[in-house]
This record gives structure tokens, sequence and C-alpha cells, in this order.
């Protein structure tokens, strides 16, 4: 009997040593003066004109030499390859004098040359490259370098916030495309370890200086580790392995805050919205009598105001989100209007419209005018706690009305499926994330004509007088030189879009970060990349 | 020719039968769940073209299912896997470095969880008043997520995947091992043998344990589908660049090319684990 | 015999007790009070609120007995059918058992989380949330018996060639009296895959929630609770997210402990 049990016993404590052993945490090893931070995949590509993913857009803003640089603090396009830069008055032709002396990072020289056939590259069709498209009509586009340092790019048509679409084009050597190991920017690629890490080294031939005429980047490179589980981020962050976390979720800010206070920071409203809306499509397998609930402008207005935005920006993200109530948001000051006349919360103004729309209550349940029940289903993606608890917030004050709601997750090509192919979804719980702050990107939202028009896409002719007019207004805008044209034009569209509510908004989430205290030059922007858009000025303590 | 070769002719025929089965019912599952054809690039202005253009080439490839079934078998026949739908590589350049990952993985924690469950069921059933001391932790092993458990190890900071997955096997396999130990003590010949003060070493060796190995053996197969399926949280949350965060990855992107893969490398781990059992059994009666 | 008596005892008064919460007049498991999200104990909300400021008392108890019922029902149809599929398989002739063992090796090889996200897309979206999770339940039960009838056809099969088999089936006994006596046999073998089935099949509902399966809002799940623990920053909040968890793993030792052969 006490040869078992002993014998036991010792298997165990001999197999504690090896456990031990087998499950220490891995360290990853962090060059000196090297930058850490995490993405959360494999960039698709590396090769800087047919990025069409984020991961690998990080990856080209950290090693691209571009034209002109959109500066996400001060918002504003600032030379960068290029010495300076014009527009003609038609805005038909811009003129970039490049900077002298300029190299590669193999220490070849950079010429006009090299910009041009960047240029014309992106614009092959064979290229596939997305941002050919920002040009309008690409094939339209000439490349012309009347000498070694000129660049002129003719334009069939004047194109709005030109000096954008130049930020996304990485200058490479002519004819030798590298995939980011031969740059003109900050850093190149080094090493690449499949779902472990991309590895970028400092370019010694990168051509900006700091104020003291010192060279930069600061660092001597970046590490971005392939991590999708916030819990390993924030626990190798708060070791000290990685510099910053960008895109906090609430709950997590809320937990460094506590463990390490200093490296929090609220940045207060983004650009992002989260919105829900009634699905309108014509084609929609959806029954005619839930049709015309969704189109009937009482119908989303009384929904609007039963929303407690307060509630879903205090309760489901811990007060990190600010409610909402327009597309553009109060951070992006030069395009909000802050005088629109939106519905706000109001159940009993719900009530009272949803009576005058011929709703009634049969006990609890709120019923049509020919009685047919009113429920529906709130679709949203699995996995993004904040919107599933959103919609359960919904739920509940839906059911103040009478309004019968079934929340579902899907996974996200589920619900793409669903939302953008087959249309058969009543309403829909989703984020719009807005990168650039000038509101002609988002065209393929507004325009009645657009697949991304999500209440209604594809229409052949605008199906409402209201989806008329926004297409009036939003291609009077992208067409327009004068701001305060183009700012009239926006307003109006604000004001349509609060009227009819096609998009219920419901808060603008806060931009959270945690920024290790190390860290040194963080000038944080609420455009991405928020933390490292100057990451040429970054250097950790250990790096000085 | 040989009864060994018949068998062994036997086997090889029954798992191309399977492989042939798993890659059709897979593409089959994968090709008709919701999503294959979309991309959430769609949604974004940058990239939406890029992703239709992607989609309808995809569209066209899997227009005919059996063109698609028979396209896919082709390609294994001649040993080639394909290219993955989402990273644009050959799937053997995926799946080569994390198999060897995945494998160590679980190679490490089914021994550990072996044993673990066999000392932990040999001390219980032979000290059964104290053996809740071994059921509350298994249970409570069982009860606890695997996404939690591998959570818990990570904000401590000890342990890790072959840890978890260790406990987890270990957790289940004892509740098997301890009740097939209890009875086995039971039978007439072991009590007799107790009783006439023959030691408990020698009934073990002798008689206990041999009697155990064919079930020990059908348990094995059990634990190796337990693994698998833990493999993915497990995976995930310790950032293991395994086969189980691929095929995550890969389900998420409807990527079928690595789907087929990895559910191909499962058949055949389950198939040999079948395989092993039963001849551990034709051994034993042997 | 003499454990069993009050532990099913306990067994039922948690369930009354569970029953009572529910029931009890001014409760709901829905309710959202909105000013007291992730608050702890009190006189209003015994063991505290949830994330939504909802009473975690009420839904711990309501999820108990739904998702008891539901994963104690599918785990004994997953073990019943692992049990008739795998003695049958040894007993119907060496084809069959072929045919069987070959239907479970490529069941557990196949990628049945699209198949469930078929089941999904083939419910209307407005399913009500107690049918989708009886409907979850049964796909769960459905698909988890291949691994076990395995490991039951090999244990059948070693039964099938003891001596009192042979005796009994050369003393001309049926074959359904055969298995009647085969399945005591079983048992070591079928009880704890019972018992591993329960929890596995409560958290396996809370993971389908992301295929838009499961127990849907406002409805508790007990899965989704236990779930709650793999957030770091949830664990920080309150002591009483472990309540959950703590009361399956007491309910799955009463469960234990009624198994107990005698």
């Amino acid at each position: 009997m006490r040869f078992p049990g002993r014998f036991a016993c010792w298997i165990l404590i001999a197999l504690a040593a090896p456990v031990a052993r087998i499950c220490a945490a891995q360290a990853a090893t962090r060059l000196p003066g090297e930058l850490a931070w995490t993405i959360g995949y494999d960039p698709k590509t590396f090769d800087p004109a047919k990025v069409d993913d984020q991961e690998s857009e990080m990856v080209r803003y950290l090693t691209a030499g571009v034209l002109l640089r959109f500066n996400r603090h001060t918002q504003e396009v600032t030379p960068s390859l290029a010495e300076s830069w014009t527009v003609s008055q038609d805005g038909r032709t811009v003129t970039f004098r490049m900077r002298q002396g300029l190299k590669f990072s193999d220490g070849s020289p950079l010429t006009s040359k090299d910009a041009a056939w960047s240029v014309r590259r992106v614009l092959l069709p064979d290229t596939k490259a997305p941002v050919a498209e920002e040009f309008v009509s690409p094939a339209g586009v000439t490349v012309d370098t009347p000498d070694a340092s000129t660049v002129v790019v003719r334009l069939p048509k004047r194109v709005v916030g030109i000096g954008k679409v130049f930020d996304e084009i990485a200058i490479e050597p002519a004819g030798r495309p590298s995939e980011g190991r031969v740059t003109a920017g900050p850093f190149v690629v080094s090493d690449y370890k499949r779902s472990q890490y991309v590895r970028l080294k400092r370019n010694s031939y990168f051509a900006a200086r700091d104020g003291s005429g010192n060279q930069l980047p600061y660092s001597t490179g970046v590490r971005l580790d392939i991590l999708e589980n916030p819990e390993q981020q924030i626990r190798i962050f708060t070791r000290g392995g990685y510099d910053l976390i960008e895109s906090l979720p609430p709950d997590y800010f809320e937990l460094l805050k506590k463990t390490a206070p200093n490296t929090v920071r609220d940045l207060g409203a983004g650009l992002n919205t989260e919105q829900l809306w009634f699905n309108q499509a014509a084609a929609s397998p959806l029954p005619a009598w839930e049709k015309s609930w969704f189109e009937n402008r009482a119908f989303r207005v009384a929904v609007s105001q039963a929303i407690r935005r307060d509630d879903l920006a205090r309760v489901a993200y811990l007060g990190h989100a600010t409610p909402a109530y327009s597309f553009i948001s109060p951070a992006n000051t030069v395009w909000y209007d802050s005088k629109i006349i939106a519905p706000h919360t109001d159940v009993a103004a719900a009530k009272a419209g949803l009576k005058r729309a011929g709703f009634r209550l049969k006990g609890t349940q709120l019923v049509d005018a020919a009685g047919h029940p009113v429920k529906f289903s709130i679709l949203t993606n699995a996995g993004n706690a904040q919107r599933n608890k959103m919609a359960t917030l919904i739920q509940q004050d839906l059911g103040a009305l009478g309004i019968e709601v079934t929340v579902v997750a899907l996974d996200f090509p589920a619900l793409i499926e669903r939302m953008m192919h087959t249309q058969d979804y009543e309403a829909c719980l989703l984020g719009l994330e807005n990168v650039d702050p000038d509101p002609n990107a988002m065209m393929n939202i507004w325009l009645s004509s657009s697949e991304n028009h999500q209440w209604n896409p594809s229409e052949k002719k605008p199906a409402t007088t209201w989806e008329a007019e926004i297409d009036r207004a939003m291609n009077d805008q992208a067409v327009s030189a004068n701001p305060v044209v183009r700012k009239r034009a926006v307003d109006h569209v604000q004001q349509i879009v609060a009227d009819e509510q096609p998009f219920i908004y419901l808060v603008y989430p806060n931009v959270l970060l945690a920024v290790s205290t190390k860290l040194q030059g963080v000038k944080p922007a609420v455009l991405e990349p928020q933390v490292v858009w100057n990451v040429e000025e970054l250097r950790t303590e250990v790096g000085r | 020719m040989s009864k060994p070769a018949v068998a062994l002719l036997k086997w090889v025929a029954r798992t191309v039968a399977i492989v042939l089965l798993v890659i059709t019912g897979s593409t089959i599952l994968v090709r008709f769940a919701p999503g294959y054809l979309s991309d959430a690039r769609e949604m974004d202005a940058r990239y939406a073209g890029v992703a239709r253009a992607e989609l309808s080439e995809e569209a066209a490839r899997s227009h005919s299912l059996a063109g698609l079934v028979g396209a896919e078998i082709a390609g294994w026949a001649r040993g080639d896997a394909g290219i993955s739908r989402h990273f644009g590589v050959p799937v053997s350049e995926l799946i080569r470095p994390r198999l060897a990952v995945t494998g160590g993985l679980l190679l490490r924690s089914v021994l550990l969880g072996w044993a673990l469950a066999l000392c932990g069921a040999l001390m219980a059933s032979l000290a059964r008043r104290t053996s809740f001391l071994w059921q509350v932790p298994a249970t409570v092993l069982l009860a606890v997520p695997t996404a939690a458990m591998a959570t818990v190890c990570l904000i401590s900071g000890h342990g890790g995947p072959v840890l978890v997955m260790a406990l987890l096997l270990a957790a289940r396999d004892f509740k098997f091992l301890e009740r097939a130990l209890r009875t086995a003590w039971l039978e007439p010949h072991l009590l007799h043998g107790r009783a006439q003060g023959i030691g408990t070493r020698r009934l073990l060796v002798a008689h206990v344990v041999p009697a155990l190995v064919p079930q020990l053996f059908a348990l094995a197969g059990l634990s190796l589908v337990t693994a698998l399926s833990a493999l993915v949280p497990v995976e995930v949350i310790f950032n293991v660049p395994g086969l189980g965060e691929l095929a995550w990855n890969a389900a998420l992107n409807r990527d079928l090319p690595v789907l087929l893969a990895i559910t191909v490398i499962m058949a055949l781990a389950v198939t040999v684990s079948g395989m092993a059992s039963s001849r551990s059994q034709e051994w034993k009666s042997a | 015999m003499r454990l069993k008596v009050p532990v099913l005892a306990v067994l039922i008064a948690l369930v009354l007790a569970a029953c009572a919460i529910v029931l009890a007049p001014g409760t709901s498991y829905a309710l959202q009070d909105r000013d007291l999200p992730l608050a702890g104990s009190s006189v209003h909300h015994l063991a505290g609120t949830d994330a939504l400021g909802r009473d975690r008392l009420t839904r711990v108890a309501a999820a108990l007995l739904l998702s008891m019922a539901g994963s104690i029902a599918a785990a004994a149809l997953t073990t019943a059918a692992a049990a008739g599929v795998g003695a049958m398989a040894a007993f119907a002739g060496e084809g069959v058992g072929w045919a069987a063992m070959l239907v479970c090796d490529v069941f557990l090889a196949l990628p049945w989380l699209f198949l469930l996200m078929m089941v999904r897309s083939a419910l209307p979206l407005n399913t009500s949330p107690g049918n989708s999770a009886e409907i979850t339940f049964f796909v769960l039960a459905a698909l988890g018996w291949p691994a076990c009838a395995r490991a039951v056809y090999r244990g059948a099969l070693r039964l099938k060639s003891a001596d009192w088999m042979l005796q009994a089936r050369a003393g001309g006994l049926k074959r359904m009296q055969v298995i009647r006596h085969l399945l005591p046999n079983m048992l070591p073998l079928l009880v704890p895959q019972f018992l591993i089935s329960v929890p596995a099949f409560v958290i396996a509902e809370a993971n389908l929630g992301a295929l838009g399966l499961g127990v849907g809002p406002p409805l508790p799940s007990w899965g989704g609770m236990l779930l709650e623990l793999d957030n770091s920053a949830m664990l920080l909040q309150t002591r009483w997210v472990y309540f959950p968890v703590a009361l399956l793993v007491a309910v799955l030792l009463l469960l234990e402990a009624v198994a107990v052969e005698d």
C-alpha cells in the first residue's frame, strides 16, 4: 500500500522541475535602442504599392519615404522628400521640387526619376494598387520629370485633398521594387518571422534631421510583434517589453489605470463612430411590413429618441466614449457642425411619434397599423464586447417602447455576407473607422450608388429625395476648391442625416492609449497611427 | 501475402478513404459556410476594390462544387496543398514550421497530463477516503474554461501552454482512470490476493496495469481529441505559432486550402491513434 | 446508497432555491440597474451586479436552471449515442464495426465549426434566445459522441471475447440481453464521459456565442459568465465573478457523488 503512494509522489516531484522549465515564459529579445509594440496579424504584403490591409499599412508608414507627409498632429500636408510642392489654379497639375542629395537606404541616389517611376507604378492597372483609386481616374494621370529634381503630375480633373494621396505612395528605386528592404523612409525591413515579428532597422541615409541637426530617426529600429491577445500585450507592456499600446479596450484601460496610472492616456472622442441602422435595401428578403417600418422616418427617429446614449457611453465604454449625433466627431474641429439639430433621448416624444405614425401598444407589445408585432434583430460582430453591451442596453431601451429586440453576434465574414451580399438582416450595429478627417473620404458611404451605402447599397437612382440631396451636396464638396463652399455642403449633409436618421449615431469611442514612461518624444494624435506618427522622433530611455 | 502485410494494406486503404472523405466533407462545409465569399475589407473604402476583385476570382474558382473538390483532391494527389487564400503563400510553407511547434506541445502535454492523471488515479483509488483531495481539483480544472485557465496562467506569470493543456488532459483522464482503477481493485482475484497479503506493488505490476492497458490505449485516442480541441484557445492566448492558431485564423478568413491541410493532419492523427489502440489490443490478446 | 440520498437532496434543494430566486417577485435576470454596474454585495444585490448592472444572483440562478438542464440533457444524449453506436458496432459484425469506426474517425476530423455557422445562417435572425439555446445544446449533443463511441467500441470488443460473454452467447442469450449485461460493464467509461460532458457543454455553449448561436441576451448564459474569467480586467473588478464557477464545481461534485457505484 505504501509503495504506489510514495512512488506516485516521487514521480510528481520529478515532474515538477521539467514542468517549470517547459512553462517558463519566453522573453522576447529587444535590441538596444529598439522600439517595440504589436500589430494584430501578419502584414499581407511588404510591397508598399500593394498595401491592402491595416498592418501592411503600418509597415509602409514606418519604412516608406514619401514626397509629402500628412502631419497627424497638425492635420496639414507637409513636404518630406519634396522640398516644396504647388498645385495649379485648376487643380490639375501638381509640381514637386525634390530635396537635393537624397539617398536610398542602400546609399544609391534618389532622383525625380525614382519618384516618377514609383508614382507611375502605383497608377498601372497591373500593380492593383488600392491607392490608385484615390486619383479618381488613374488611367488619365501622367507623370513627367523635366529635370532631376522636379516631378510634375497631371490629373484629368481636380482631386480634393490630392496632397494626402502622396502620403501613401512610397518612393522606391526605379525598376527595383524591394518590398521595404531598400527605402527612403526612417526604417527598412530587416527581418520577418511569420506569426512572430517584423523587425525594422534604422535607415542611416534617412534625409530628416532634428532642430539641432542630429540625424533621425533616434531609435535603432522597431520590432513589431504579431500578437492579438490583449492580455499578453498588457502583460508584456507592464514588464517594459513594449513601448506603447494603441486602441486599448476600455476595460483594459481601467485595469492599467490601476496598475500603471502614469502610462494611460484618454485623448477624448476620436474620429470613429458607432452606429445602428435599419436595412432599407429594396432587394432584401424582409417582409413588406418590416420594410415599411424601416423606411418610415418617424420610426427611425423614435428609435433614436429611445436610445440612452449617455448610458451607452457610461456603461458599455466605462465613460470612455462620447454620445454621438452626427457622422463627424467633435474631434474633427474643421468639419464638425455644432449647430445641427438631432433627436436626443426623449422616450415620451418617441412614444408620441410612434403613435402618430400608426403604431400602438397591444398589452406591452408595440404593433403596427396592420397589427404586426414590432420585433426585429440587431446584428453585430462577435468578439467586440462594447458593441455587444450596447446592443443589450438598446434591447432594454427599445423594450420601453414595446419593441422586442433579439441581439445576434456573428463572425465578420458571416456578418458582411448578410450586410453586403444577401441583405438578409433587419438592423445592424457596427462602427465606422475614419482615418481621414476630410469628409471627402466618406464619399463611398454617402453616395447612393455606392456599395458601402449601407442602409440601401448600390441604388440605381436615389430611392428618396433626401438621398438625392445628399448625393448632390457630397458631389458639390468633392469638386469645389473653395473651403467655405465645401463646409456648407458638408454641414447640409450632416443636418439631412440628423433629420432622416438613416444611421442612428450612438457614440464616438475615445482614443485610449498606453505609452511607456520611458518613451520620449511622444505627441499623441487622434489620427492613426496615433502614437507613432512621428516615429523618427521617438526613443526609449535606454536607447539614448 | 503475409498477415501483417494485409493488415498494413487494409490500414492504408482505410486511411486513404478517410482522407478523401475528410477533404470532400471539409470542402463542402467551408464552401457553404456563410461568409465564404465576403471579406471585412469590403467595408473599407481604401481596400474594397482589391477585396472584391479577389472575391470574384475565388467565386469563379469555387463556382462548381464538384470542380472544387476535384481540384483539391488532384492537388493533394500531386502533393500540393495549394496556396493560402489569406496569406497568399504555399500552404506547406505555413504548415511546416507550425507542425513541429504543435507536435512538440501536444507530445509534452499528453505525456505530462498522463503522468499526472495516472499518479493521481493510483493514489485516489488506493486511498479512497482521501480521494476527494484529487476529485476536487480535477473538477475545478474541468469547470474552468481552457481560455480562462490560460489567462490566469498568463496573468500570474506562472505556467504556459504545456501546463494548461497537461492539466486539462490530466483532469479528464483522471476521471476515467480513477474509475477504471477503482473497479479493477474490486475484481475478485485482486481482493483475494490482497486478503492473502500479496503486496500492492506486485498486484499492481502483475495484474492491475496489464489488465488496464487496452483501456489506456482507448483513452489515448480520447485524450488526443481533447488535446486537439484545446489547442486553439491555448495557442491563441499564449501566442504560440502553432497549427491551432493557424486553424483559428484560417476559419475566420475562410481560408479553404489551409483548413483542408489542417483537417487532413487531424484526420491522420486520429487514425494513427485509433490504429495504435487497436494494435495494442491485438498485442494484448495475442 | 447511504451517500446518495443526502446528495440528491442537496441537488434538489439547489434547483428549488434557484427556482425560488428566479420566480421571486421584483427580481429579473434582465433588468439593468445602470447606476450600479459591477457593484459588490449589497442588500438589493446579494451577489452584486454584472457589467450591465443586472443582479448576479438572479442571473446565476436562472443560468443554473437553463444551462444545467441543457447541458445535462445534451451530455446524457451524447453518452447514450456513444454507448449505442459503440456497442452496436462491436456486436453487429466486423463490416459494420469497421464502417462505424471509419465514420467516427471522419467525424472527429471534420471542421464542424462551419456546420454550426450553417445552422446559424439557416435559422431566422430573430429566433428567440430560448429556442437558440435548445438548438445549440442539441447540436452539441449530436456532435459530441464519436470520440467516446470509439472508446466504447474498443471496450465492447474486449468484453465480447470475455469468458462470461462467450458462455452467455453460447448459452443462447439474445443480442438485446447481451447488451443489457454489457452496459453495466461499460459504466466506468460512460459515467466519466457524462460527467466531463456536462461542464464541456456549458462552456461550449458560451463559445458558440461567437457564431451567433447559444443562449442569446438577455437570457443569462452560465458559460458566458465562466468566460468572464478570461478577462483580467474583469477579475480585478469584483470577486463575485468566481461565483458561477464555484457553483459549477459544486454541482459537478454533487453529480459525481450521485454517480458513484456501490
